[in-house]
């Protein structure tokens, strides 16, 4: 039978204890807003004066039009124009450039010939996602460059429109505020638990708690109440910045990604709650949490990496770790303002884990104390 | 005779090994009973069965008059324990390490504040109620563990190495209290390796290899074994090991004085 008195001694007992090792409780809070501003100007994606050269062997009023184009464009800085460049490479060693457009000695003869012009761009492929951002933009620059130039307009083949819906200005802080929830919310859960239950191992008060008349069961409910209370704090902060500094708002319901969320602290909890039953030290407890679930979460939950692109394992795990459902809820419930009609599936898996993996840490935790 | 503990053949082994092998206990009521052993021998095995703590392969026991193997939840709501490593939270005052134990067994906020008064006043920790636990001296933090232990008024106090690393004037005045808990009825239960304080005990058993090997009032146990001291007793009952497996044959009138339980 469960008292709801001893349950409130532990939960007290515990706050007091938060509340003592306010390093602890500085770190919880200021985190998730020192993460929130980190990724949204790490992660900013809209790159900008991309440094590049142009080998321009005999400047005609055309190659002369083409670089002015580039250099005009806000994608690129131009570093420098070199009449020939025998060995390429030196320059990117040199000039630290991204980039190099080689036009053809001929270019103005070749520009009016049948086959068209050549004009070579040699691409830093070291950092891949620049790498793509140039390619990109170059072709239908040179393209539009080109045209007018030849006071020519492009015959229409094919119109081509796309329309991006539910980022429409594809900004990286709708991108990455679902990210950081669902990676704050797990880490903080886990790892605040199993340590904090670890510690009480280490003390030899978890010996002294289970001779008293508390039911095991008691010690968990109560232990867990006030980190529930931490993890909900900190999701509020999480979308109370991305609110104010990057100006995300909710599109759906924010009371239903209130209990969703609970959801998910829940198996956050039950994951940190199960390590704290296998592990005798804090260091051990910490470890294994932020093992256990900061490195999956960034790399398989689809955070950074869409998960159609990985590998068969690598996607069964991704299908397994809770933050993935997590972040398909939040992800539908800002970007797309969906509800439980279109999240039931992620939200029944998400509380089917977190009762499953609460079960085994209860099961675990009475048998090895 | 009524006794707060006793056991018959109770046994616990892990895997091959033997912790705890047939042990009979009997301990009176008021009784300040020391369980002796050299580290490893199964005292700790032995009290986390009785206290409901691990359950144990056969034998049967029960504790304050409950079955140890199907009544645990109630045996822990009369006992108090207190265990080798100090095991309050050094985080809390003093005063909130007390009510903390004293509201999970269930006082009530008028009983709480009583017994604080008068467990502080018997322990001389009134001046230090504000104090954070962590900062105070050994001996003060071991007082604390015996209030906490004790704000219950536990039938029966369990006390696993209460004194180790503790100065020889603090325990002392630790035995003092001890005394004065047995005279008011609590029935003490206290394991040591300190063969010169178990002097003070009224009873007491050696425990070698899981087994007890001797058993009675220390003055019957150094007239029967001629020896001086009970430390004596100890290394010569030690040193009279049998290889591990064979049965003992020489510590017959040992298991004699076992069996003879208090008198």
């Amino acid at each position: 039978m469960m008292s709801r008195l001893r349950i409130r001694t532990i939960a007290l007992k515990e706050v007091r204890h938060i509340l003592r090792d306010w390093q602890t409780l500085v770190v919880v809070l200021v985190m998730p807003v020192m993460m929130m501003f980190l990724y949204g100007y790490a992660l900013n994606a809209d790159a900008k004066e991309i440094p590049v050269m142009i080998e321009l062997p005999s400047p005609g009023p055309e190659a002369r039009t083409m670089a002015d184009k580039i250099d005009a464009s806000q994608l690129f800085a131009v570093k420098g124009i070199v009449n020939a460049a025998s060995d390429p490479a030196e320059l990117f060693k040199l000039h630290g450039i991204k980039a190099l457009f080689r036009f053809p000695p001929g270019f103005a003869r070749e520009l009016r010939r049948a086959g068209g012009a050549r004009v070579q761009v040699l691409i830093d492929g070291s950092d891949p996602n620049l790498g793509t951002i140039i390619r990109n933009a170059a072709e239908p620059m040179l393209m539009g460059a080109t045209l007018e130039v030849l006071n020519a307009r492009q015959p229409k083949v094919l119109d081509l429109r796309t329309l991006i819906l539910y980022n429409p200005e594809q900004r990286s802080a709708l991108f990455f505020v679902p990210g950081l929830m669902a990676i704050i919310l797990l880490m903080i859960s886990a790892l605040l638990t199993s340590v904090a239950v670890a510690r009480e191992k280490e003390l030899g008060t978890m010996g002294q708690l289970l001779v008293s008349p508390l039911h095991p069961l008691e010690i968990i409910v109560g232990k867990i109440i006030p980190y529930v209370f931490l993890a909900a704090v900190d999701g509020f902060l999480v979308l109370a910045v991305g609110r104010i500094a990057f100006g995300v708002r909710i599109a759906g319901n924010p009371w239903f990604l209130g209990l969703c969320s609970l959801a998910y602290i829940f198996t956050a909890l039950s994951i940190g709650l199960l390590i704290s039953t296998l592990v005798k030290r804090q260091q051990h407890a910490m470890f294994a949490a932020l093992g256990a679930t900061m490195m999956p979460t960034v790399l398989l939950s689809g955070f950074i990496f869409p998960v159609i692109s990985m590998p068969l394992p690598l996607r069964i795990i991704s299908h397994i770790i809770p933050a993935t459902y997590f972040l398909e809820i939040v992800r539908g419930v800002i970007l797309k303002g969906v509800g439980l009609r279109e999240l039931w599936a992620p939200l029944l898996i998400l509380c089917a884990e977190g009762i499953a993996l609460m079960s085994v840490a209860i099961r675990k935790f009475k048998v090895k104390l | 005779m009524e006794y707060s503990i006793r056991t018959e053949q109770l046994t616990k082994r892990f895997g091959a090994f033997t912790a705890v092998d047939r042990i009979d206990v009997a301990v009176a009521k008021g009784e300040v009973f020391g369980f002796l052993g050299a580290n490893g021998a199964g005292k700790t095995t032995a009290i986390r069965m009785l206290c409901g703590l691990l359950q144990p392969t056969s034998g049967r026991g029960t504790v304050a008059g409950f079955d140890i193997l199907k009544e645990s939840g109630k045996i822990r709501t009369r006992i108090g324990y207190m265990s080798q490593k100090f095991s309050l939270y050094p985080d809390l005052s003093v005063e909130q390490n007390l009510a903390l134990y004293g509201r999970l067994y269930g006082l009530d906020k008028k009983a709480l504040q009583e017994r604080i008064r008068d467990m502080s006043a018997f322990l001389g920790l009134d001046a230090l109620l504000g104090r954070v636990t962590g900062s105070l001296p050994w001996g003060w933090q071991q007082r604390l563990s015996l209030a906490c232990a004790n704000l219950h008024r536990p039938e029966i106090l369990f006390l696993d190495e209460p004194t180790g690393s503790v100065d020889p004037v603090s325990r002392r005045n630790f035995w003092d209290l001890i005394h004065r808990l047995s005279s008011q009825g609590t029935t003490i239960f206290i394991t040591s390796h300190y063969m010169d304080e178990v002097e003070y005990c009224h009873r007491l058993s050696i425990m070698i290899d899981g087994r007890i090997a001797a058993m009675g009032t220390p003055r019957d146990l150094k007239r029967e074994s001629g020896r001086a001291t009970i430390h004596e007793l100890f290394l010569k009952l030690v040193e009279r090991k049998p290889a591990a497996g064979t049965a003992p044959a020489d510590t017959a009138p040992l298991d004699t004085a076992a069996a003879g339980g208090p008198a």
